[in-house]
């Protein structure tokens, strides 16, 4: 799923400090499932906040919901009676819901109170890491089901490169895996290291950002 | 052995006539000055065939390779390009290709290039927060450029008038994890184009001649030339330092202690050097060494001198003509 | 302190002894306001409770938990350590006083032992002076 982290709290104080009445909004999918924007965190954050800013001076009046997700027109209208109460909003929200709010309610300033920063899993309780870096051109099949675009640091095609750390790190971070070891492993096991012998040719990334705003349109779903 | 020169420089030849090459490193400067560049020229002339110009290594801004191998150039040098596949995309390093055979460079060594990350860290600031670019990596590269020298078409299908032949280079790491794979992966180089290949720094001689022999063995070395990487130990702290930070450096635990126990380090590094280099020379597939000396480049005349690699031969100069 | 400082006590009843509960009532004693607050247990103690006590205007808040050996959820009172650590730091982020937060193991607390461990946060908290959450208060 989506993954985020907070922003310090501080920064979030800061932007907020001038207005008077927030709207804390939290969402219950991805951001609640890793910790950083549901119902937990709006809880946490609220009386967070609002001592940050009594401390500073800028005492201001917080009103948290949890809406199921940010990214659902549907769901925003729940916020429709709230909007006019308050002169600001902050969304726990991924980017994409931070926008649909921003979208749909353009009379407020809408603050995000999380950075996004991966599509991941939770690999145990804790710790997530991406697997996933949406290059549009998915080659899993051929790399025994590990992803180099998302899981090596120089999303190499023809890896690894020769950084890689005595214990099987990347020479990056001595926490992760050097993938390229671990897809040298997966074929070991299936017999198949020989075809990791043929040189993968540069990748097409225009499929994914690097070919513009990305536009997904199915004719047959149309209404 | 006749054999058609293929972007004729003169590590190709000498490494051609048979001779055991010697490469040598030059790092550009993290400033604009073209004589600090001059400076090192003249340390090093004619220790080597060809002066490697490394490519903002560690991630940190230097002069770019390609002026830096022009300026080598200027002062009667043969450079030998680096690029990496850190900073540019394949727009530009063709692009960068194009232009560094104009200038009149003939070598390029294709490698991945360290993780931003890299730059910042130590005692430097680095740009640890920029964006990466890894469009192609090194073996794609290496790729790129047959297909510059012996197609004259660009990656992406356009052609160019006239081929831009370079001697191609790639490196290789024996020893770092997953070892097996690595000579795959250098198989893999050869496939896609290399024709030479520098190595890491080699510390353990054992351990490398295992890796040699066994590219020995699938043909490898028929296929490329092999030049081992030597880097002139200064002290046990720096040898400690690169065993334990560089990836793919070895360094045996009797070396370390030698180098410790030694009352003049400097004289002790360059007989290490020394001896690392007549190791080499006897090592079956390894036709030639590439020397380092971090911001010591002074220390390599003498190492060269007193390895019995001096004077470099004479070959016949000239570049290849246009096809 | 010119105003008595309000300190907030968490523990299940395994923490104090039974009588020890009825004994202290949230009245002035050592010169202090105690609230003694008999909880399920520890482990049922969230970030989000623990920052809205300070909310509400309380100076310090002491979470008692059993003994490590003798949590009946195995791990609860460990996860309740974690959290108010996390809520330390986050008090610290917004210069409220990490230490208006305190983590004590104890089992079968007498009232006399109840009452030295909120003496003792409030010692802990009088440098930080009081709680800028009080009604009236200047900010």
């Amino acid at each position: 799923m989506i993954v985020a982290e907070w922003k310090p709290v501080n920064e979030l104080a800061a932007a907020l400090g001038s207005h008077g009445k927030i709207l804390l909004v939290g969402c219950a999918t991805c951001v609640a499932e890793c910790a950083a924007g549901g119902e937990r965190e709006v809880e946490t954050l609220a009386p967070l906040l609002r001592m940050a800013l009594q401390v500073e001076g800028h005492p201001v009046e917080i009103r948290a919901k949890t809406l199921e997700r940010q990214c659902e027109w549907e769901f925003l209208e729940e916020l429709d009676e709230i909007i006019p109460e308050v002169d600001a909003v902050l969304s726990l929200a991924c980017g994409i819901g931070v926008q649909a709010v921003a979208e749909r309610f353009p009379q407020v300033p809408v603050y995000p109170g999380v950075n996004t920063t991966a599509l991941a899993i939770r690999e145990q309780p804790g710790l997530w890491t991406a697997r996933c870096a949406a290059c549009g051109d998915c080659v899993l099949g051929e790399t025994f089901g590990l992803c180099p675009v998302a899981r090596c640091a120089k999303s190499l095609m023809n890896g690894p490169c020769g950084g890689t750390r005595k214990d099987g790190k990347c020479e990056v971070d001595e926490n992760t895996d050097c993938v390229w070891t671990l897809i040298v492993e997966r074929a070991k096991a299936r017999g198949s290291l020989d075809s990791l012998a043929q040189v993968r040719r540069p990748k097409d990334w225009s499929n994914s950002r690097h070919g513009g705003p990305k536009r997904m349109f199915r004719e047959d779903l149309r209404e | 052995m006749i054999r058609t020169l293929l972007a004729g420089s003169r590590l190709e030849r000498v490494l051609s006539a048979g001779h055991f090459a010697v490469t040598a490193e030059v790092g550009p400067p993290r400033g604009p000055d073209p004589e600090a560049i001059r400076k090192k020229a003249r340390l090093v002339r004619g220790v080597a065939d060809a002066y490697n110009v490394t490519d903002n290594q560690t991630a940190v801004v230097r002069m770019s390779s390609i002026a830096g191998a022009k300026i080598l150039l200027d002062e009667g040098l043969e450079p030998v390009m680096q690029m990496t596949c850190r900073d540019r995309n394949r727009i530009a390093l063709q692009s960068d290709l194009l232009g560094a055979w104009a200038l009149g460079i003939r070598n390029c060594l294709s490698i991945s290039g360290d993780h931003q990350k890299a730059g910042g860290g130590g005692k430097l600031k680095g740009h640890p927060g920029c964006k990466n670019v890894y469009d192609v990596d090194s073996i794609q590269l290496v790729s790129i450029l047959k297909g510059l020298r012996d197609d004259a078409v660009q990656q992406g299908g356009d052609s160019i008038e006239p081929a831009a032949p370079f001697f191609i280079g790639a490196a290789w790491t024996p020893l770092a994890p997953p070892q097996e794979f690595r000579l795959l992966r250098l198989a893999k180089k050869i496939a896609a184009g290399a024709d030479f290949i520098q190595t890491q720094a080699v510390y353990d001689l054992d351990r490398f001649a295992q890796a040699v022999q066994k590219a020995v063995e699938m043909g490898l070395t028929e296929q490329v030339a092999i030049l081992a990487g030597v880097i002139v130990p200064r002290s046990a702290a720096m040898l400690r330092y690169m065993n334990a930070n560089v990836p793919g450096v070895e360094v045996p635990e009797d070396l370390i202690k030698r180098m410790k126990s030694a009352s003049d380090p400097r004289e002790e590094g360059l007989e290490v050097s020394v001896e690392l280099i007549g190791a080499l020379r006897q090592m079956p597939g390894i036709r030639g060494v590439h020397l380092q000396a971090i911001e010591s480049e002074e220390l390599l005349p003498e190492v060269a001198e007193r390895a019995g690699l001096l004077p470099r031969p004479e070959v016949l100069q000239g570049f290849m003509l246009q096809r | 302190m010119s105003l008595d400082p309000e300190i907030v006590v968490l523990y299940c009843q395994h923490c104090v002894a039974q009588d020890a509960h009825v004994a202290v009532a949230a009245e002035q004693v050592r010169g202090l306001t105690v609230r003694p607050t008999l909880m399920p247990c520890s482990s049922k103690v969230e970030v989000p409770h623990l920052l809205r006590i300070l909310e509400q205007g309380a100076d310090g808040v002491e979470l008692v938990a059993c003994p490590e050996a003798k949590c009946r959820f195995l791990v609860g009172s460990l996860k309740a350590e974690q959290r108010v650590s996390r809520a330390r730091g986050l008090l610290e982020e917004i210069r409220m006083g990490g230490q208006r937060l305190g983590f004590s193991r104890k089992e079968k607390l007498s009232a006399e032992a109840l009452l030295d461990l909120a003496e003792a946060r409030a010692v802990a908290v009088k440098p930080l002076g009081p709680n800028p959450m009080k009604k009236g208060e200047p900010a």
